[in-house]
């Protein structure tokens, strides 16, 4: 790709790669692609049209003098870049238009994927990739995108999506203007609706209600795509740079050799391991290796890297902090502090209570599936244990739970009716129903361990049974089983994470009460929930007492105990309430940062 | 007509106390306190702290009725159109309610812990999309049966609510949130056409 760089525009600038344009100016997304760049990472070339453009146009509602030729002066750049054309083959440029505010709203206009594309520039693209199919997909996609984005039709009802020209006039009509079938009045059209889209109602609202001031308009992203289907030296994959499931310091992910990233949704290919890519691509698959490295170390935590190879060329489409499961995010935490990477201020703001808490909850020894008796099995659609007597009513369930006992609640579904039911119940299993089903959305929500789909007539005849259900693995099984609760000194990432929090608790948290100890029970305070009540109740007592409750468990909760200057909290496990009081007084010293 | 509806609120909504029955049923609050009283004075009803509940078996009778009740929505094309696209934009709305629930990390799905800001503003944007595809529909409904702008109206609360931030206003079970009130209308729907829940 050509290096001719293209001059600041008074209202469109290029991400080129040497430095960070103002981000108030260029928006997030565009900001954290200029990032890279500057890392001397391979991003594909991109330019913005810049939030003092969308202010311009909101005010007149016209694009202000200048900014056509600006775009093509930008489009003319990313062609020298790319070496290919817009609008034209044999090599056609295809570009991704994305809004971009300086802080991230809802309402704001999705991405438009393969602009660009159009019949004539279809039958290049189709030679370029030796892929018909593809080409047409390509084609079909982006009429598709343009037509829910700025249109803001449905396409997909309307007419035969085999057939694009009666296709396009059917979506034509429906919209009362037509699409555009050139490539230039496509951009300008995209660029317009990203600027209308700071208006949109939502967009609107949550400025309203986060103090975003209104003037400040959202940027317009143009970026070259690059293709992973062009050859055997091409494809497309994501990294994690750490094990997001068990934490594992070594990196994970998929490729996906000859493919665009749309394939990995549509299902047309089968990734492989990412360890497989050293054979196809070796010196791309250094390259991606050295930014992983380099991404996490400058970011301070494990990143998840989408990339695409053209033809043997590396290019990083977008890295972001890692989702993780709860097991991993404890063990990362402890491990990047280890390593030097973050201190242990940041690891614990990353650090969740919830995701603790869950490390620590109680859980069925292993084994349990070879030695225990199996009853059912169906989807696991809530994680946790349950045990209890099986009931098949909801109104029996909330009488039985009332009266003390651990009941489970089974259905063949379940519907609002039974909701007090299920908040009754220790846990929710159905006979049918997948994982987005009322059982599984509504136990999620309630936090109660749930399996769904067991089968039709597998678990309605356990009434009357004790029994023990696993939510995460999605077993029944007879009796009360034993469980087994983790010890929060045993694992060494828990130790470490432990013994830095106490270092830095505003409080002290102790498994058992001191001797002596005055003692004071949290959940016998009126309408505990309730932070004011707690204050008060706290302004009353001696503050070297001993306090605990089940309450402990929220993180309002011991904010206003550590806020009211309690001394002493008993709890166990210790480390999630450690955790929520050193957040506590972040927030509080955030806050007041922000005041000043 | 109007005790059938006062009892039908009962079955979809469960408990409730009489102002909030007004709200669902567009009754006047003296209207629906003396249909209650007189619900309750037949057994039909049971009052508890304050709030109602059907009897088991004027649940039972209250099925036996919706064909006539409903005869005319039942024949009307419209509503019976618009009531398969919400079915169609049901299935929708479950995925992104597991979404919001659950997040993929690594191939596995685990529970949301809310705690990415960035990926909550995301679901709850694509809420506001599907949110403006199912008023469309619902206005549909609306035009066969008035009552239902009752969920038009709740909806939109329930969706401003989780888009400024009080994000257990999506899906939270003990809250009319936009997905308490979701089942409730796909429970009106249902009983209203007479059909089943498929799971």
């Amino acid at each position: 790709m050509g290096s001719a760089t293209l001059p600041d525009g008074r209202w469109v600038i290029s991400i080129a790669g040497h430095r960070i344009p103002d981000k108030e100016l260029i928006g997030g997304k565009a900001w954290s692609i200029a990032k890279m760049g500057t890392l001397g990472l391979p991003v594909p070339p991109a330019f913005v049209v810049t939030t003092r453009a969308c202010v311009a146009y909101l005010q007149t509602g016209a694009f202000p003098t200048g900014l056509v030729e600006e775009i093509a002066a930008g489009i003319a750049w990313l062609e020298s870049a790319t070496d290919r054309r817009f609008g034209s083959g044999p090599r056609p440029l295809l570009v991704s238009v994305r809004s971009g505010a300086p802080v991230s709203m809802p309402g704001m206009m999705d991405t438009i994927l393969n602009l660009g594309v159009n019949d004539v520039t279809e039958q290049s693209l189709a030679t370029d990739c030796s892929d018909d199919r593809f080409a047409r997909d390509t084609h079909r996609r982006f009429i598709e995108l343009y037509a829910a984005i700025v249109l803001k039709v449905d396409s997909a009802v309307l007419g035969n999506v085999e057939d694009l020209t009666s296709w396009r006039e059917a979506i034509a009509s429906a919209a009362g203007v037509p699409l555009p079938g050139n490539v230039v009045e496509q951009l300008h059209g995209a660029v317009r609706a990203v600027f209308e889209s700071w208006n949109s109602r939502r967009a609107r609202r949550y400025r309203e209600h986060h103090g975003v001031p209104d003037h400040f308009g959202t940027a317009v992203v143009v970026q070259a795509m690059v293709f992973g289907n062009l050859d055997e030296q091409s494809g497309t994959g994501v990294l994690f740079t750490r094990n997001p499931v068990t934490g594992e310091r070594s990196v994970f992910g998929e490729f996906l050799p000859k493919a665009q990233g749309e394939d990995v949704v549509s299902g047309r290919h089968t990734p492989l391991p990412l360890d497989e890519m050293r054979n196809h691509t070796p010196r791309a698959f250094a390259e991606l290796m050295r930014a992983a490295q380099l991404l996490e170390r400058e970011n301070g935590d494990v990143q998840d890297i989408e990339f695409t190879v053209e033809r043997g060329r590396l290019f990083l489409l977008q890295t972001r902090v890692a989702k993780r499961a709860p097991l991993a995010a404890v063990r990362i935490a402890a491990e990047m502090v280890r390593e030097g990477i973050a201190e242990p201020d940041s690891a614990f703001a990353k650090l969740t209570c919830e995701q603790v808490r869950h490390v620590l909850s109680p859980r069925l020894p292993s084994g349990t599936a070879d030695s225990a008796v199996i009853l059912a099995r169906g989807e696991g659609a809530s994680y946790g244990i349950g045990c209890g007597v099986v009931v098949t009513d909801p109104d029996e369930a909330e009488m039985r739970a009332h009266g003390g006992e651990d009941v489970v609640l089974v259905r063949a579904t379940t519907s609002p009716n039974d909701i007090h039911g299920m908040i009754a119940a220790r846990a929710i299993v159905t006979e049918q129903g997948g994982s987005t089903s009322h059982a599984a959305v509504v136990g999620r929500a309630l936090g109660r361990p749930v399996i769904v789909g067991c089968g039709a007539g597998n678990v309605m005849p356990l009434a009357g049974r004790t029994v023990t259900v696993d939510g995460g693995s999605g077993v029944v099984y007879a009796d009360r089983l034993k469980l087994l609760v983790p010890a929060e000194d045993a694992d060494t990432a828990l130790a470490d994470l432990l013994r830095w929090a106490e270092l830095r608790s505003p409080v002290k948290v102790a498994a058992a009460p001191p001797p002596h100890a005055v003692l004071f029970d949290l959940d016998a305070v009126d309408d505990v929930v309730n932070p004011d009540s707690l204050r008060r109740f706290l302004s009353g007592i001696d503050l070297g007492s001993a306090l605990h409750g089940r309450v402990l468990s929220s993180e309002t909760a011991v904010a206003a105990c550590v806020a009211s200057g309690a001394t002493l909290l008993i709890a166990n496990p210790r480390l999630p309430v450690l955790l929520a009081a050193i957040r506590a007084v972040a927030e509080r010293s955030a806050a007041h940062s922000k005041d000043v | 007509m109007s005790l059938h509806l006062v009892l039908h609120a009962l079955a979809v909504k469960k408990h409730a106390d009489a102002p909030v029955l007004a709200e669902f049923t567009g009754l006047s609050q003296a209207d629906v306190a003396r249909l209650l009283g007189e619900a309750a004075g037949s057994g039909r009803v049971v009052a508890a702290q304050g709030k109602y509940v059907l009897a088991p078996l004027a649940r039972l009778a209250l099925d036996g009725h919706y064909a006539r009740e409903y005869a005319n929505v039942r024949a009307n094309a419209t509503f019976l159109q618009a009531y398969e696209n919400f079915e169609r934009i049901n299935v929708q709305l479950k995925t992104l309610i597991t979404d919001w629930q659950t997040i993929e990390v690594g191939g596995a799905r685990v529970a949301n812990d809310h705690s990415d800001a960035s990926y909550d503003i995301r679901i709850v944007d694509r809420l506001g999309n599907l949110h403006e595809r199912t008023d469309r529909i619902l206005a549909q409904l609306v035009q066969g049966l008035p009552r239902l702008e009752y969920y038009r109206r709740k909806l939109t609360e329930a969706l401003e609510r989780a888009e400024d931030g009080h994000s257990e206003w999506v899906s939270d079970a003990r809250l009319p949130s936009y997905h308490t009130l979701w089942f409730e209308l796909h429970e009106d729907l249902l009983r209203i056409l007479g059909r089943r829940r498929a799971e």
